[in-house]
């Protein structure tokens, strides 16, 4: 097996104290769901956030555990939140988001919009068939993606089920999917998508989202 | 004090004391660390209070395996805060921790560092930390700045924002490594 593609400290570091954009989030949440690498190494920062809390400075509360109590005696016993049904194989932290419908936008590939209101990212999942060639393109903003079945492979390495491949503005890539397993993912996307070629310029339209 | 006692207290017998306890240890603390990040005193003293009412109602949920008292707590205090920025905003953004949080995780319990454990190998590793690198640990684990911004914060150079870090990840990285 090759070398796991995990996001990268700082994506972590950003995801553990919450500055993350929500759709990039997601992505980095349905990695760190399906890889227990990642998982891991998300609790050893977030471990380091207990470090801080427990030798930091205090400072004197206003209120006491007194009031907190009183709070929570008032407060009526919990009913448990409605329970979205989920569809089976996928990510379950999708479930708190609508997904649009799967539809074609060109040979072998199909897309699915996730509505993540509040997002600046688009985010959107992608099934492409055995031996397809995505598009060869670059970007203006960053391309996360999180690879949920099958792999692809391009310039930076292959990419399969669980792992990261966090694309800055300066990657140009040309992903060719798994030949046997073809590729499902969950991308989020900031800025432009650049198409080169007379495919990617008939895609460029649908992939505006 | 036994921080990871008091919650199992609280889980099995709604101890009020042992509440008490937790409350005068940890809430000017998660106050304290949300003031440094920058969250105003007021709404501070009202997520700290928040964060330990949380620990109240979910103590049975805590796992002493998978995070140490203080971890779980500051994670608390994490999403309360991500809760608060974003509630105008229609977000879903905690659910999806929380449903992490819930997730068994695939991996195999005894190839884990005890919560616990794992918290006070971190604490010792932090004192080993330079007043510099311990600096650029905080804004960047746990408020969560980019590299960048770290940079212009501190006016340092970008290489030494990520060379401090690298160093104090490695340094963290191997007390951690220790006990496996």
């Amino acid at each position: 097996m090759n070398a796991r593609h995990l996001a990268s400290d700082e994506t972590l570091a950003g995801f553990a104290a919450g500055q993350l954009d929500e759709g990039m989030s997601l992505v980095v949440a349905a990695h760190l769901e399906i890889n227990a690498a990642a998982a891991k190494a998300l609790r050893d920062i977030e471990a380091v956030g207990g470090g801080v809390l427990a030798q930091g400075e205090a400072v004197p509360m206003l209120t006491s555990a007194e009031d907190a109590l009183a709070r929570l005696d008032r407060e009526p016993d919990d009913a448990p939140g409605p329970v979205r049904a989920s569809e089976v194989g996928l990510p379950r932290v999708l479930q708190p988001y609508d997904l649009g419908r799967w539809h074609p936008i060109g040979r072998g590939v199909a897309m699915r919009r996730v509505h993540v209101p509040g997002a600046q990212a688009r985010v959107f999942m992608l099934r492409a068939a055995p031996g397809t060639w995505l598009p060869e393109h670059r970007h203006t903003g960053n391309e996360w993606t999180t690879i949920l079945a099958g792999a692809y492979e391009h310039e930076y390495g292959r990419f399969a089920r669980g792992d990261f491949d966090e694309a800055n503005e300066n990657h140009e890539h040309h992903p060719h999917v798994d030949a046997v397993e073809g590729c499902t993912c969950i991308v989020a996307l900031t800025g432009e998508v650049k198409f080169r070629g007379w495919l990617g310029r008939l895609l460029q339209p649908l992939v505006r989202l | 004090m036994d921080a990871d006692a008091l919650i199992q207290a609280i889980a099995s017998s709604a101890d009020r004391r042992a509440f008490a306890q937790l409350f005068e240890h940890f809430a000017p603390r998660v106050k304290g660390l949300l003031m440094r990040g920058g969250t105003p005193p007021d709404l501070a003293e009202e997520l700290a209070q928040e964060t330990l009412m949380t620990v109240w109602r979910k103590a049975a949920l805590f796992d002493p395996a998978k995070a140490g008292a203080s971890t779980w707590i500051a994670t608390i205090a994490r999403n309360l805060r991500i809760d608060h920025a974003r509630r105008e905003k229609r977000s879903r953004l905690s659910q999806v921790y929380e449903i992490l949080e819930e997730e068994e995780g695939p991996e195999q319990p005894d190839a884990v560092l005890a919560g616990s454990e794992r918290d006070s190998r971190v604490r010792v590793a932090l004192k080993g930390l330079s007043k510099e690198q311990y600096r650029v640990v905080e804004l960047a684990f746990l408020e969560g700045f980019s590299h960048q911004d770290v940079a212009e914060r501190l006016s340092i150079p970008l290489g030494t924002v990520k060379s401090r870090l690298r160093l104090a990840m490695a340094h963290l990285r191997r007390h951690l490594e220790d006990l496996r």
